[in-house]
């Protein structure tokens, strides 16, 4: 190899020879391989003729390059262009031919591209950095590299004049290929991404030959086709049918796409598709979605949704109308719901309606939040719908009843993981709850009953629920019921610290130290000491009520046991609540019965008398007439006592049955009547209002302290924010609650409509 | 319950034969009652809420502490953080206005 020393060059003489390499290297598919050796030394004459001296020659071999391409390129053109039936195979053998040869000479050209392309690039750059001396006429066209010399050059010299009837006939191929016709991919993808390789270079707008002579073009095409192809099919056939076929045609086209085109135009087409095919018709789909949803074609309604989601238009109106139709399937179940067992009923009925939506909304709708906030919204007005003229929905008593009957020992035998997948299950149904503190209000009182009377089916259970209805709701909703857990705890110690002090005080010897409460007092005596404001429990103002004397000795002692434990206390005794164990002695058996202490209190008189006068028994234990009544009925009705006449009067007289009977010999009595469970739910109704304005009270104290100042309906919105998971309030009540505490002075009303809080 | 009343048989075998010379026999009373503060006003004159109900400060707080109640020697009683808030501005009784001496506090 010869030194890299520059030497004078003939330019002629040396031209003529790179020309040749050149000439076999463009065209590398007709004049053969260029051999190792001679593209090595076509290389150094290109290094040399740049450094040549005296001048450098890199200005003529740049411009005779160019020459020599662009009359390459006119020769193919002539080629290309008249060559009528294979156009396009013909230009992409060219093509594929000149675009590896560009790329061979762009590396042969290496040393022309970086010392003198790159440079004059950079001075360029320099003097255009001067804008008032910058003058566009004088410029010269930009120099570029060899390789993009090359593509440029079959842009303006082929492309150019010839890409209209190019496109045409990429358009008649695509056509052909949609009516199923054979076409060559290879062919027609070469010609559509020619149009983008032959800008790879630029480093602005790629894609601009591409889109705006083929893409453009071809959309419009697309959609005149489609538009055609989907009024020819929505005469033939019916809606179903035609989201079917649609379906195939849009997979058909997405599938050509790749065939085909740059992926850039994928989503493109796809939208011109769905748009000609989709969104043209709608109102033909909006007229068959309600009913498909009414007759539950889910597959139908699989393929609208996937049809509709993707559009501009989109799901709306069939989520609005699933809304619909769910909430009306609701409201007709529920409202046909009959029996005794309402609370499981309504329950039940709920799930799985719930249930049945989550799999279709899953199955038909893939999952799609906004089905399931339909779903949701669907089950809240199914909830919290008010029949009749009650003013609140019965929802919430009865969820909580069903819960009840989930955490009652009679409840029917059940796995703890059964009666916890029940419970979480309530919690579906739960949080579609509006008043929620109703709710809370009947499941208090419920678990109250079953804490007292000891039928709890486990602790865990109902911890279980607890825990769940905090996560939800707060520590502040379930703070209540979490104090009553606790009193009964505390009373469980209390009851054990009695025991020791009844021992200490009724016997002195050491030998009392296992004596049972029964052994000391006659009777197992159990008390629960409840904190006044945890417990549903209203207290009695007056009572009258005489213990039978056996009991006064036991009270008497845990009075001033209590006394001396707790300071600043007082007890109330709730007799209605508290039961008692009766043994039955006079039978054919033993008879072990738990009751109410009035049942109690009646029944012990009469160990005393055969036979006892209704006045008799009230003179004995004093407790108001009527609640009398119902306890001697109760247990005429138990059949452990008779009456003289059919009706209960004053002057009844009643006896023992000394012929009862029973298979059971250990069982309760019971005591509240239907009455007065109904009752009761009316009362709770009045105490929740009062309970919402205590809550609201506290909320705006809580927001006023934060903020200090506030005006009115900003107050209003945060008030509402914040008490939302619990229950809507009213605007009504809101305003009552913010008099109620600038009358306590709490809050003070200012000018322009503001309120700011007293410290 | 049922072990429990063999237990008393056991315990104590002559109980059946006392107990059996009358038709019923009370074998167990569970029995409830609920405490409140022992107090002359349901409501604390402070803060106006009820006695048995936590304060509203300590309610809006969403204080988890209990929100106990003083007595002072002229026996009026008050919520004791509603109470020790006062007690900066005027050392008097708000209902009686004789000096506040705290008699003494709930537990």
């Amino acid at each position: 190899m010869s030194s890299l020393k520059p030497k004078e060059i003939d330019f002629n003489e040396q031209w003529s020879i790179v020309l040749g390499t050149v000439r076999s290297v463009i065209s590398m598919g007709r004049f053969g391989q260029t051999d190792r050796a001679i593209w090595q030394e076509r290389f150094f004459d290109i290094y040399y003729l740049c450094v040549a001296t005296p001048d450098s020659h890199a200005e003529r071999l740049y411009e005779e390059t160019k020459k020599f391409l662009e009359d390459h390129c006119k020769s193919m053109k002539k080629d290309i262009a008249e060559s009528d039936q294979n156009m396009l195979s013909i230009y992409v053998k060219y093509w594929t031919e000149y675009k590896t040869g560009s790329d061979w000479l762009n590396t042969l050209y290496a040393y022309l591209n970086t010392h003198y392309v790159k440079k004059r690039q950079a001075n360029d750059m320099d003097t255009n950095y001067q804008p008032f001396e910058c003058n566009n006429d004088t410029i010269d066209p930009p120099l570029v590299e060899i390789g993009e010399m090359a593509l440029d050059c079959w842009t303006k010299i082929i492309i150019e004049p010839l890409k209209d009837r190019l496109v045409k006939l990429l358009l008649e191929q695509i056509h052909l290929d949609r009516i199923c016709e054979c076409v060559n991919q290879t062919t027609i993808k070469g010609v559509i991404m020619s149009f983008v390789d032959v800008c790879q270079h630029r480093k602005l707008n790629i894609l601009e030959l591409y889109e705006k002579s083929f893409e453009s073009p071809l959309l419009q095409a697309t959609g005149e086709y489609y538009r055609e192809e989907g009024n020819r099919c929505l005469a033939k056939l019916d809606c179903i049918q035609y989201m079917r076929k649609i379906l195939l045609l849009i997979d058909d086209e997405e599938f050509r796409s790749r065939k085909f085109l740059n992926p850039t135009s994928y989503s493109k087409v796809y939208n011109e598709c769905l748009q000609r095919l989709v969104c043209d018709h709608f109102d033909t789909f909006k007229s068959e979605c309600n009913e498909l949803i009414i007759k539950e074609d889910l597959d139908a309604l699989r393929n609208m949704y996937k049809l509709l989601k993707p559009t501009h238009i989109g799901i709306n109106y069939m989520v609005e109308k699933l809304q619909d139709n769910i909430a009306r399937i609701g409201h007709e179940k529920v409202q046909s719901l009959k029996g005794e067992n309402l609370s499981t009923l309504f329950v039940e009925t709920l799930l799985e309606l719930h249930t049945k939506y989550m799999n279709v909304i899953k199955e038909t709708y893939a999952n799609d939040p906004e089905f399931v906030s339909s779903l949701d919204k669907a089950c809240a007005t199914i909830v919290n719908m008010k029949y009749g003229n009650r003013l609140s929905a019965k929802a919430p008593e009865l969820l909580a009843h069903y819960c009840d009957s989930l955490l009652r020992k009679s409840s029917k035998a059940a796995t703890d993981s059964e009666i916890e997948e029940k419970l979480l299950s309530s919690i579906t149904i739960f949080k579609y709850l509006d008043d929620k503190d109703y709710f809370q209000r009947f499941y208090q009182k419920m678990l109250a009953r079953r804490l007292i009377n000891q039928q709890s089916i486990s602790i865990d259970a109902e911890e279980f629920m607890v825990t769940k209805l905090k996560q939800i709701c707060g520590y502040e909703f379930t703070g209540k019921l979490a104090r009553m857990f606790q009193d009964i705890k505390v009373s469980d110690d209390l009851n054990i610290k009695f025991l020791e002090y009844v021992r200490s005080e009724l016997s002195s010897s050491s030998s009392s130290q296992n004596q049972t409460m029964t052994n000391l007092l006659g009777l197992d005596f159990n008390i629960y000491v409840l904190q006044q404001n945890s417990w549903p429990v209203a207290q009695t103002i007056t009572n009258t009520f005489i213990l039978p004397h056996l009991l006064e000795k036991p009270l008497h002692m845990f009075e001033a046991f209590y006394g001396k434990k707790y300071s600043g206390r007082k007890l109330c005794w709730m007799y209605n609540l508290s039961n008692a164990e009766i043994r039955m002695t006079h039978l054919d058996r033993s008879y072990f019965v738990t009751m109410g202490t009035y049942q109690m209190a009646v029944l012990l008189q009469f160990n005393d008398h055969q036979q006892l006068t209704l006045t008799e028994i009230e003179e004995a234990i004093k407790i108001n007439i009527k609640e009398l009544e119902k306890q001697v009925l109760s247990l005429i009705d138990a059949k452990f006592l008779i009456g003289n006449t059919s009706e209960l009067t004053m002057n009844s007289v009643i006896s023992i049955n000394f012929d009862y009977k029973s298979k059971r010999t250990k069982f309760k009595i019971p005591l509240i009547s239907q009455k007065e469970a109904n009752h009761d739910s009316e009362s709770s109704q009045k105490a929740i209002e009062e309970d919402r304005k205590f809550y609201l009270q506290a909320v705006i104290v809580r927001i006023m302290k934060a903020r200090k100042v506030l005006k009115h309906n900003s107050l209003i919105e945060e008030v509402i924010t914040q008490s939302k998971q619990r229950f809507l309030p009213s605007i009504h009540i809101i305003k009552k609650c913010i008099e109620i505490l600038i009358d306590k002075q709490y809050l003070e009303r200012r000018t322009n409509d503001e309120y700011s809080y007293i410290a | 319950m049922s072990t429990q009343s063999t237990n008393n048989n056991t315990n104590n075998p002559t109980s059946d034969v006392v107990t059996s010379s009358v038709p019923f026999t009370l074998k167990r009373w569970n029995l409830v009652g609920i405490w409140s503060w022992d107090v002359a006003h349901d409501v604390c004159a402070i803060c106006r809420t009820a006695l048995s109900e936590s304060c509203l400060r300590c309610q809006a707080a969403s204080n988890l502490q209990e929100c106990i109640i003083v007595w002072g020697t002229c026996n009026h009683s008050f919520h004791n953080c509603c109470m020790s808030q006062w007690v900066k501005q005027r050392a008097q009784c708000p209902l009686c206005q004789t000096d506040w001496v705290i008699n003494r506090i709930g537990q």
